[in-house]
């Protein structure tokens, strides 16, 4: 790897940069303005601003170029590029589903845009990072916006119960992340990832059970952020509780940037110790977790009378099939991940933002039965909501399916078939599940449901528009994105001397 | 490219399709649309493929080839396609536009499944062909459709997500530089056996449920059964039962050390399929019920010619598959028609109709004895090199199909009696101008396929050398039970 000059390198901060700025310049405007929509445009502007430079430093990774700051603390590699971007689309989504319906979900407050901005800063540096404090810091960033939006709605108490359970898990996580950042520290004598990895794979390296201890705490911390089994007890109440753009944003945006920090140490840290004594056991390790949390959330979804919910134990089961491309990072895992990401993403907040449309004005009623009869009140919301179902369900010609495809062949490569097929098992149990949402739109009768008549809210159109035709395009034209990825320059990552 | 067109031209129709909105706009567009495609379709043969990359970095390529088993079986699909557009226009009332979208999909949908030469490609068209036939049955079936299309969606997801599980693995493990056949094929034998039996396994469920054999064959009946009453949503599903394609062209070539392992199990079941369809359907009342048996027991005789795993029925076996398109179709356009006449599919409440409709009579007694496999017509051919490719694996496998053969008879001419003969309650109209137009390609299908078996057998048998050939270096010694060339040709 040649280590790129210079201490800052000002293009590698931009994305990060520029996404702070606009979140405190949304935060002054909001004291002088009361239009909302603007606020709203100025938001997108700022993450349209942010996707350009990344997009750049996406480029410059194609030919071998990428970047790095802070003595490779800082990256802006093919990975880190591409999951800013994801990170940039997924805010981008939950902006508009939440100038859609803020009226409606009485979430009207200025503060909206600029936390979830903030929030998307943290994403970019988690992402980003180099190092293990760099990634806490990005980690905190992250979340504490995270934790006041969950309780966004002040005046109901399940949003309420959503944003103390999420605060008082998540810093249960931070704790075990800082103990794990501990344990590594005092076994590698670093924090950087580049030092570290030398260090642990240095000739004579003998502390390898602190080493193996600070690597399970830092994935059981990682572990709760993109709720893995068992620690993703948290998700499905937040995800309910919390207002539904809220959990439109949770659910993408937090899970890129958290699957792109533990890909990133996986790629370096848990691969630099496999060659060593306990090699085997963080892999085992995060094959029970995957097993675990394929099983779990799908069966969970299986089991949820409502929707919000089904979605919110689906998110979980994806984690699952994620975490299947953190198993293959030494074998395109990272594309295959940057590529699912990018998928779920859009289909994942496209089935949000439907609900939004269909669930009652306080944010209530997620019951099938609402959705009984769309297809014909409703037409063009009920193909929004099938085509990311079915691209959930992964069905081709959408992108699911081709991200389905990349993760599977991972885990068979890297001798994980069991795996494979235990996924492959608990793909027909989601089929289920979503089709008894497909099929309530199409097969039965309109349950006379208040929301019959309402027409689309404009900017939540917006969005479905972009999830559904980003889900077709990326279905039919994989290559476009998946070829960024897959020829893009990442740094670090740990190859075994043989 | 005239393989990029016939996939493209139904897939445009079908978006043109969709806005639709006068009748007559609708039978135009529907009606030109089926002819331009029909004839591109017979532009195929020695036509030159498509090559593209698609997905880069994963070895995916738009890859499309008419020369070869897949190009005539797109061409057969597409003459009964043809007659079926026309004939759905005709029937289907409510939300005709939406109808004929979907039967337009399906048709674009197949024909990609026949002609791909990838296999991602194949999985894609495979799985988004389901869709449009899910719909289909959805939006226009009968009073059980809600169950029928979800154990359809269910035992279709199910198998295909097993082959996607293969399809995923088969290429990284075999070290193949990309999904195409050619590489994949070259690649495959570097795989132990127990691999090839896994992959093969997980191909073989996805096919087993869409050829279908007993006992996951479940679905189709209620499919059948359940579907619009046109008809015209069963014949596109007949066209859909392609498992037997996927054996012939991927299953069975990429991975011989598999198929011998497996084969005399699947050859048993295929058997046993056909026996119990022939058998089951001659107890029959309801007229599409019946039909559907009779297609389950001509899908066992295909798998029998597919698992003898010998020269002659490995291409008996797409002959039959190619003929029972146009004769099995051809069944549902008339029980459509049927259908038309007497609101009812109960084979009983019909009877002597010959006498007030001598020339429907004529038709469904030449399109029926096509489809239980007399000599000189379409289904003949496949069904005797299958069974002969059955001999040659198992004797007790080939008398136990050679039951559906001689129940085929029986249900045949019983069906025949029942609609046909005896005294007439009521008289009905014969054939009118339209049908006639209708049933012309179906009535040339079976008689080009019955008298001229010998060109397109000729192309199954270069398909099918591949294959031998595949088993004779993967059974050690040399084994002279999967056949030569030129010992078909009679």
């Amino acid at each position: 790897v040649t280590v790129p000059e210079g201490f800052i390198v000002w293009s590698v901060l931009a994305p990060a940069l520029l996404l702070l700025g606009f979140a405190l310049l949304t935060l002054l405007l909001a004291v002088f303005l009361s239009d909302r929509g603007f606020l709203a445009g100025v938001s997108l502007t700022g993450i349209a601003g942010a996707a350009v430079f990344a997009l750049h430093l996406l480029m410059q990774s194609q030919h071998g170029a990428a970047e790095a700051g802070f003595g490779l603390r800082y990256l802006a590699d093919a990975h880190a590029s591409a999951l800013t971007l994801v990170i940039l689309l997924g805010t981008a989504l939950a902006v508009l589903v939440g100038q859609g319906t803020r009226e409606r979900l009485r979430i009207d407050q200025p503060e909206y845009f600029p936390l979830l901005l903030l929030s998307a800063t943290g994403g970019v540096v988690m992402v980003s990072a180099g190092d293990l404090i760099t990634l806490l810091l990005g980690l905190e960033i992250l979340s504490l916006p995270v934790y006041v939006l969950a309780a966004w709605r002040s005046d109901d108490r399940q949003s309420q119960e959503a944003g103390l359970k999420y605060f008082l898990l998540g810093a249960f996580a931070s704790a075990l992340f800082i103990y794990g950042i501990a344990l590594t520290f005092g076994a590698g004598g670093h924090f950087d990832y580049a030092n570290l990895m030398a260090a642990f794979s240095a000739p004579g390296f003998e502390a390898n059970v602190v080493a193996l201890l600070g690597a399970a705490f830092l994935l059981a911390g990682l572990g709760f952020k993109v709720a893995l089994v068992p620690f993703h007890q948290w998700a499905p109440d937040v995800y309910t509780g919390a207002p539904t753009p809220v959990t439109a944003f949770m659910s993408v945006v937090v899970k890129a940037a958290a699957f792109g920090a533990l890909l990133r140490i996986a790629a370096t840290l848990f691969a630099s110790l496999e060659p060593g004594l306990f090699g085997g056991v963080v892999p085992s390790m995060l094959v029970v977790l995957v097993g675990a949390t394929l099983i779990v959330g799908n069966l969970g979804a299986l089991l949820q009378p409502g929707v919000k919910r089904m979605l919110a134990y689906s998110a979980v089961a994806h984690a699952g099939y994620l975490g299947l491309a953190v198993l293959a990072v030494g074998h395109q895992g990272l594309a295959a991940a940057g590529f699912y990401l990018a998928a779920y993403t859009l289909m994942n907040a496209g089935a949000f933002a439907v609900l939004t449309q269909v669930m009652d004005d306080d944010d209530r009623g997620d019951a099938v039965e609402r959705f009984a009869g769309l297809a014909r009140s409703r037409p063009y919301l009920a193909a929004a909501m099938t085509v990311c179902l079915l691209s959930l369900a992964g069905i081709p010609p959408f992108a699911g399916f081709i991200g389905k495809v990349l993760v599977i062949q991972g885990a068979v490569v890297a001798g994980h078939g069991w795996l494979a097929v235990l996924a492959i098992g608990m793909s027909v149990v989601a089929v289920v599940y979503y089709a008894r949402v497909v099929v309530a739109m199409y097969f039965r009768e309109p349950s006379g449901a208040a929301t019959a008549d309402r027409s689309i809210d404009r900017p939540v159109g917006a969005a479905l528009v972009i999830a559904v035709v980003g889900t077709v395009l990326l279905g039919l034209a994989p290559g476009l994105w998946y070829t960024l990825l897959e020829r893009g320059q990442n740094l670090l990552v740990f190859v075994a001397a043989r | 490219m005239i393989s990029a067109l016939l996939i493209l031209l139904p897939l445009v129709t079908a978006v043109v399709l969709l806005f639709a909105r006068s009748p007559v706009a609708l039978r135009g567009i529907a009606l030109a649309a089926a002819l331009a495609t029909f004839v591109t379709a017979t532009l195929l043969p020695g036509s030159a493929g498509l090559f593209r990359p698609w997905i880069p970095g994963f070895g995916a390529y738009l890859a499309l080839d008419p020369n070869h088993a897949g190009g005539i079986l797109a061409l057969v699909a597409s003459l009964v396609m043809l007659p079926t557009a026309l004939w759905a226009s005709l029937r289907v009332e409510s939300g005709a536009n939406r109808f004929l979208a979907a039967l337009f999909a399906m048709w674009s949908g197949l024909m990609g499944l026949f002609l791909a030469r990838d296999l991602v490609l194949f999985y894609v068209f495979w799985e988004v062909t389901l869709l449009p036939s899910l719909v289909m049955l959805a939006g226009w079936g009968g009073a059980q459709r809600r169950q029928a299309t979800l154990k359809y969606l269910l035992y279709a997801a199910a198998g295909s997500f097993a082959m996607l599980l293969s399809v995923a693995a088969i290429r990284p493990l075999s070290g193949a530089e990309s999904y195409l056949f050619v590489d994949l094929l070259a690649a495959t034998e570097r795989l132990d056996v127990l691999t090839q039996v896994w992959l093969f396994a997980g191909f073989t469920l996805a096919f087993a449920v869409k050829l279908p054999l007993f006992p996951i064959h479940h679905w189709l009946i209620d499919f059948h059964e359940q579907n619009h009453p046109s008809g015209a949503a069963d014949v596109a599903g007949t066209l859909y039962k392609v498992g037997g394609f996927g054996m012939f062209a991927w299953a069975l070539p990429l991975l011989p050390e598999g198929a011998l392992q497996l084969a005399p199990w699947l050859l048993a079941l295929g058997a046993f399929t056909a026996a119990y369809g022939a058998i089951i359907a001659a107890r029959q009342h309801h007229l599409k019920r019946l039909l559907a048996y009779a297609s389950l027991s001509h899908m066992g005789l295909v798998a029998v010619g597919l698992f003898g795993l010998h020269l002659a029925g490995l291409s008996g076996a797409m002959y039959l598959l190619a003929a029972q398109m146009i004769t099995t179709g051809g069944m549902f356009l008339i029980s459509g028609m049927l259908h038309a006449r007497r609101g009812s599919f109960d084979a009983d409440s019909y009877g002597g109709l010959a006498a007030s409709a001598p020339a429907l009579a004529a038709t469904t007694l030449l399109v029926l004895f096509a489809s239980i496999g007399v000599p000189g017509l379409a289904n003949f051919p496949g069904e005797f090199l299958a069974l002969l490719g059955a001999f040659q694996a198992s004797s007790a496998a080939g008398v136990l199909a050679l039951i559906a053969v001689i129940a085929a008879g029986v249900y045949g001419v019983n069906l025949y009696q029942r609609l046909y003969q005896g005294p007439e309650p009521t008289p009905v109209a014969d054939l009118l101008p339209l049908e006639v137009v209708v049933l012309a390609p179906i009535i040339a299908g079976t008689l080009w396929l019955g008298l001229a078996p010998a060109p397109p057998l000729r192309a199954f048998e270069a398909d099918a050398t591949v294959t031998v050939n595949q088993l004779q270096q993967a059974g050690a010694p040399p084994d002279a039970r999967f056949g030569t060339l030129g010992e078909v040709e009679r």
